[in-house]
């Protein structure tokens, strides 16, 4: 089975992120860019999948040129092909845009590759934004089954199953392929490029499409961020400092009772 | 870190950093605590080739040059020390088979490090250390093949190699030095057996034992070289593998100079940082000029090999300098830690003790300015 993987950048999330002080936007500009970290578990799985039953994995990304790179580190984790839209002016969307146009970024990899792709993936949520919902409204545009925060896919017959992790354990799932699913983090880490490989992955091409070579245009947003507000910073503690324990555990008893925290 | 490297080398040492950051610097704890051999730790390493710099391109290897290969062994030794040791030391059990064997010996060595084995390099013996010419071991000759006894000690890696670089006297008439041939013997011949592990100060994740040689057969063929050459093909090995130590030294050099820097940054005395004072941040600073010293001499030393010019007395400046260097950084990292510094809690006590190979294994110090003080002075 071909797989696609929809890879987007997003800010080193080791980076802690705070709010410009002019634009009151989340000041991201300085921070190194890298794959989201749910899309490379989709990408680990994907491999693994091809690994043992056969396939092909290509994952697309829309982004800027500089997302290259980013790519290049995936073909050397075991992706066979990847492609760019450079469509950096399309970023403004909101998840329903975003949607769709993957949708046609999708539909522009399988006439590019000559494949149709069993199953798309997407990480279960990007670590920017965290909102979780491109996934969903993908499959919804493709008119695709669809399950959600999938750790392991297996193939059955023409379709395939799906394990979900949930609050209290696993969900399992049947659905036709193709199929959309967006990937939590399964039991096991991505793997790091060998040298050969990456030294390897440095020399693929990977092919830079416009918004006009996959048909994107901007789509109007029918929902806006009106404004970003940082967490409220964390008060100072109460430091009990009675010297003698069983008034220290008097006065902290004390302190709950009259908060209700007890 | 002050060597210049390629894009592609930058990009490499960036994958090693996030591997050695994220699946090594904390997992060696507990292998340093118990002296077990971090098989695991080995394997993820091996999948991402680092046991196989020295595997020359022809022979399947990766094609790396050999500033790239020193600054990603550096990062592996930042780290964790004996890993480094581990991990290069297949370069050291290669060397010799590259300097002197023939194709054939080149290809079965490279070719079981390509697939994730082990040599090691069997020189050192109990009475011949820094004398390596005065070795008892021997090889005689019988027939097709040559018969082998001796006892082998301080061996890297012996217990977990696939084949073994042994020396041994075949002339004895001629001497150490000039009776001397070396041998490739594959693990599970009969009559060889490796001894109990050391139980070592530090580098504990490498393994070190000794190598028992009891009438092991070899054919002719598995000699390296021509006979009696083993004690020069010895010395050229040991001229390149100098620099490797001298390489893993600043790699625990720099760890001292990270971790001094973290605890000092957030440390208050007196209302403020520790490192605020002069008196510790210059110790700072002399750790930074000795490690970037080091890094100069193992540049030197490694262009040098590179342009085909002799490079051993640069090798053992390098190494002497670094392995001066590495416990006087050790030192001083302590120091700067303090009481915590003292605590097994806190990595630099495992630096310190992990430091004080390095002037002593691959030829002490002492025998490096033997090297340098003749090469300078000539012949008295």
């Amino acid at each position: 089975m071909d797989i696609l993987v929809c890879v987007k950048q997003v800010p080193d999330d080791f980076v802690e992120v705070h709010l410009d002080p002019a634009t009151q936007a989340p000041a991201t500009a300085e921070i190194e860019r890298v794959a989201n970290a749910f899309d490379t578990y989709a990408v680990e799985l994907a491999v693994r999948y091809c690994e043992a039953n056969g396939g092909t994995v290509t994952a697309a990304c829309i982004g800027p040129e500089t997302a290259k790179n980013a790519l290049k580190n995936l073909i050397a984790v075991g992706v066979n092909k990847a492609y760019l839209f450079n469509a950096e002016d399309l970023a403004a969307g909101d998840d329903g845009a975003k949607a769709g146009y993957l949708a046609q970024v999708v539909k522009t990899c399988e006439e590019k590759s000559g494949v149709h792709f069993g199953l798309v993936l997407c990480g279960k949520e990007s670590t920017d934004e965290i909102r979780g919902q491109v996934g969903a409204m993908l499959a919804e545009k493709m008119g695709l089954p669809f399950v959600s925060s999938v750790i392991e896919v297996a193939p059955n017959g023409d379709g395939l199953i799906a394990k979900q992790e949930t609050e209290d354990g696993i969900a399992t799932y049947e659905t036709a392929s193709p199929a959309v699913y967006t990937i939590a983090k399964p039991g096991y880490d991505p793997r790091y490029p060998s040298i050969k490989s990456k030294m390897a992955a440095r020399k693929a091409e990977i092919p830079v499409l416009t918004a006009a070579d996959a048909g994107l245009s901007a789509v109007e947003s029918v929902v806006t961020c009106t404004s970003y507000t940082e967490p409220p910073k964390r008060e100072a503690g109460l430091l009990i400092q009675e010297k003698v324990a069983a008034d220290a555990v008097a006065k902290a008893m004390a302190v709950m009772k009259q908060d209700n925290a007890l | 870190m002050s060597y210049i490297l390629s894009e592609e080398s930058r990009d490499l040492l960036q994958d090693v950093r996030n591997f050695c950051q994220n699946e090594l610097k904390e997992q060696v704890k507990e292998y340093d605590e118990s002296g077990e051999w971090p098989r695991e730790l080995y394997e993820k390493a091996i999948e991402m080739q680092l046991h196989m710099l020295d595997v020359p391109e022809q022979f399947g290897g990766l094609g790396l040059d050999r500033i790239t290969c020193a600054a990603l062994i550096e990062q592996i030794a930042i780290a964790d020390a004996g890993m480094a040791v581990t991990l290069s030391g297949n370069g050291l059990a290669l060397k010799p088979v590259l300097i002197s064997g023939n194709d054939e010996q080149k290809k079965k060595c490279c070719d079981i490090i390509i697939n994730g084995g082990f040599g090691c390099f069997a020189l050192t013996e109990p009475n011949a250390g820094s004398d390596p010419a005065g070795g008892k071991t021997t090889a005689v000759r019988d027939g097709n093949d040559y018969i082998l006894n001796g006892r082998k000690c301080f061996i890297t890696s012996a217990e977990v190699a696939d084949f073994f670089v042994v020396t041994a006297t075949t002339n004895k008439e001629l001497g150490g030095t000039k009776g001397m041939s070396a041998f490739l013997v594959y693990k599970g011949t009969p009559g060889l057996s490796v001894g109990n592990h050391e139980k070592k100060m530090g580098i504990r994740t490498s393994i070190t034992s000794d190598v028992v040689l009891d009438d092991v057969r070899v054919p002719a063929e598995n000699m390296i070289g021509a006979e009696n050459t083993g004690f020069i093909t010895a010395m050229k090995t040991l001229d390149l593998a100098r620099i490797n130590c001298a390489v893993v030294a600043t790699g625990v050099a720099q760890r001292c100079i990270d971790e001094a820097v973290e605890y000092g940054r957030q440390r208050k005395q007196f209302g403020k940082p520790i490192l605020a004072n002069q008196a510790l941040a210059f110790k700072v600073a002399d750790m930074r000029i000795r490690t970037e010293a080091s890094r100069s001499l193992i540049a030197q030393a490694l262009n040098t090999a590179d342009a085909g010019l002799p490079f051993s007395d640069l090798g053992s400046c390098a190494k002497a300098f670094a392995g001066d260097a590495v416990q006087q950084n050790a030192i001083d990292a302590v120091q700067i830690l303090g009481g915590y510094g003292f605590s097994r809690e806190y990595p630099v006590e495992k630096l310190y003790r992990d430091a004080k190979i390095f002037s002593i294994f691959e030829g002490t110090n002492e025998i490096q300015r033997v090297v340098i003080s003749r090469s300078t002075i000539g012949k008295l």
